[in-house]
């Protein structure tokens, strides 16, 4: 089997994961009064903290808050926000997932903010003059997909940082598709909140992630419940508010840890380096191959997805043929980001997409390569 | 041939609105099978592939399949669920011939 939807989810994940999840699980759980050894040894959440805080751009690692992945992140960031008066407006880009839109279309917080989309190309690329088109004097809050999980491409954070700023827009990046495999930086981008999954290339297994939101955004919690501080405490009259509630998810952090610390001792060039030459190979290749239509470019689609249709062939009935038929498992459809395929013109059947990591060789992306041909030969035959 | 087996299937994004099982069997799929499904919609047959992929699809509902595979899926409109009975009784009688 050749996994090639690695945008969905990484696999396989480094040795150190999955070991550091099982000690986690066959270890004693923390205990507030340490003693011992263990006294010497950082909590596994500060660290983790710490270690994302260094790839992610972060100073204030303290204010990197860990949930169940990118979806309840966002829920906690955009249900959380102070939007100001009624009928503020909400800028989300075209290529957002639906751990965005979903959100801001349904939060009841939401339902006075108008919701404004700023349109994208082809390839997913928001420009300085869509977000103008798109904004407007009332406007509070910008959203952007960092690097999109449709076709790759990777925004000019610099120019959406000036933007957001002359603009006076509280800025929010998602980086579920970028952290771990493309220089994130948060403090430069002077984004006022991160929101980042831990189960893609930041190599940590389902059910993990979080964001991070800067020191003087003032943001309600979604969830409140026990936190081990302060436990006579029942109100947050001071506005003091914790987002991290009832019991963490240990071995979920702990295997975080290990794969953002296996990110560092790997080397994000290296792996930056060693994906896009596996992503040339698919674009190459498939550029050679007659009655494959592929959606965006390498210049701007720099991240590890990439988007593609064999004319004549639906998207999922491509996805079957090469799971059922070659063993090689990649997504078809709108990869729940349905606004972009209107940009792309695929909204109906949405694109095949093909993803890769770290552990991808290039004998999987040379049989991948192999199939499409093929599959795209008897189409051609067949029509 | 038999159905020896149906279960969910996991494409659920794919299909948006269907609604998708696979069904397992006691023998591969052969080309007679294939051929015999042809009159139940639009026909789609890649036989120049070394696994050659079928298709059968109308409004409501879609059966596919591999070639040599012990599996096939067929996926129901959700509006037309309740037939899902009667196309799998004319795929066992296709299978019977």
């Amino acid at each position: 089997m050749i996994y090639l939807n690695n945008g969905a989810t990484s696999w396989p994940k480094p040795p150190a994961v999955s070991e550091a999840v099982q000690a986690c699980l066959s270890g004693t759980p923390a205990s507030q009064f340490r003693g011992g050894s263990s006294i010497m040894k950082k909590d596994v959440e500060v660290l983790c903290r710490e270690k994302l805080g260094q790839l992610l751009g972060i100073r204030e690692t303290e204010r990197i808050f860990f949930t169940s992945g990118a979806t309840e992140s966002m829920n906690t960031v955009l249900g959380g926000l102070d939007y100001g008066e009624k009928g503020s407006s909400i800028l989300v880009t075209q290529t957002e997932h639906n751990s965005v839109l979903r959100p801001v279309y349904n939060l009841e917080q939401l339902r006075e903010h108008p919701v404004l989309v700023v349109k994208c190309t082809i390839n997913g690329i928001v420009t300085e003059e869509s977000l103008e088109i798109a904004v407007r004097p009332d406007s509070r809050v910008l959203i952007v997909n960092h690097c999109s999980n449709v076709t790759g491409c990777v925004q000019d954070m610099e120019m959406i940082r000036e933007f957001a700023k002359r603009h006076g827009l509280i800025l929010i990046v998602d980086v579920s598709q970028s952290a771990g495999c493309i220089p994130v930086d948060a403090d430069k981008w002077e984004a006022d909140a991160l929101i980042f999954t831990g189960h893609k290339s930041l190599m940590g297994i389902q059910g993990t992630g979080g964001f991070y939101v800067r020191s003087g955004i003032e943001l309600k919690p979604l969830k409140y419940g026990g936190t081990g501080r302060n436990s006579a405490q029942l109100t947050y009259e001071n506005k003091d508010y914790e987002y991290e509630v009832g019991t963490q998810n240990m071995p979920g952090i702990t295997g975080l840890l290990a794969g953002v610390e296996f990110i560092e001792q790997t080397g994000l060039s290296a792996i930056m380096e060693k994906e896009a030459r596996l992503m040339e190979m698919l674009y190459s290749g498939l550029e050679q191959i007659e009655g494959v239509r592929i959606y965006g470019n390498h210049d701007v689609c720099r991240g590890p997805v990439m988007s593609l249709n064999f004319q004549g062939l639906k998207a999922s009935d491509a996805a079957y043929i090469l799971e059922s038929g070659y063993g090689i498992i990649v997504r078809s459809g709108l990869h729940c980001s349905p606004l972009i395929h209107k940009a792309m013109g695929t909204e109906e059947g949405g694109t095949v997409r093909v993803s890769v990591s770290w552990f991808t060789e290039e004998k999987d992306i040379k049989k991948f390569l192999g199939a499409a041909k093929e599959i795209a030969a008897s189409v051609a035959r067949n029509i | 041939m038999k159905i020896i087996g149906k279960q969910p299937s996991r494409e659920k994004c794919a299909e948006s609105g269907w609604f998708a099982w696979d069904y397992l069997l006691d023998e591969p799929v052969e080309r007679e099978f294939i051929l015999k499904l042809r009159p139940l919609g639009g026909f789609t047959y890649l036989d120049m592939l070394k696994q050659p992929f079928f298709k059968i699809d109308s409004d409501y509902y879609m059966i596919k399949g591999i070639q040599g595979n012990d599996y096939f899926r067929i996926a129901v409109h959700g509006k037309h669920e309740d037939q899902l009975e009667e196309l799998e009784r004319t795929i066992i009688d296709c299978m019977e011939k």
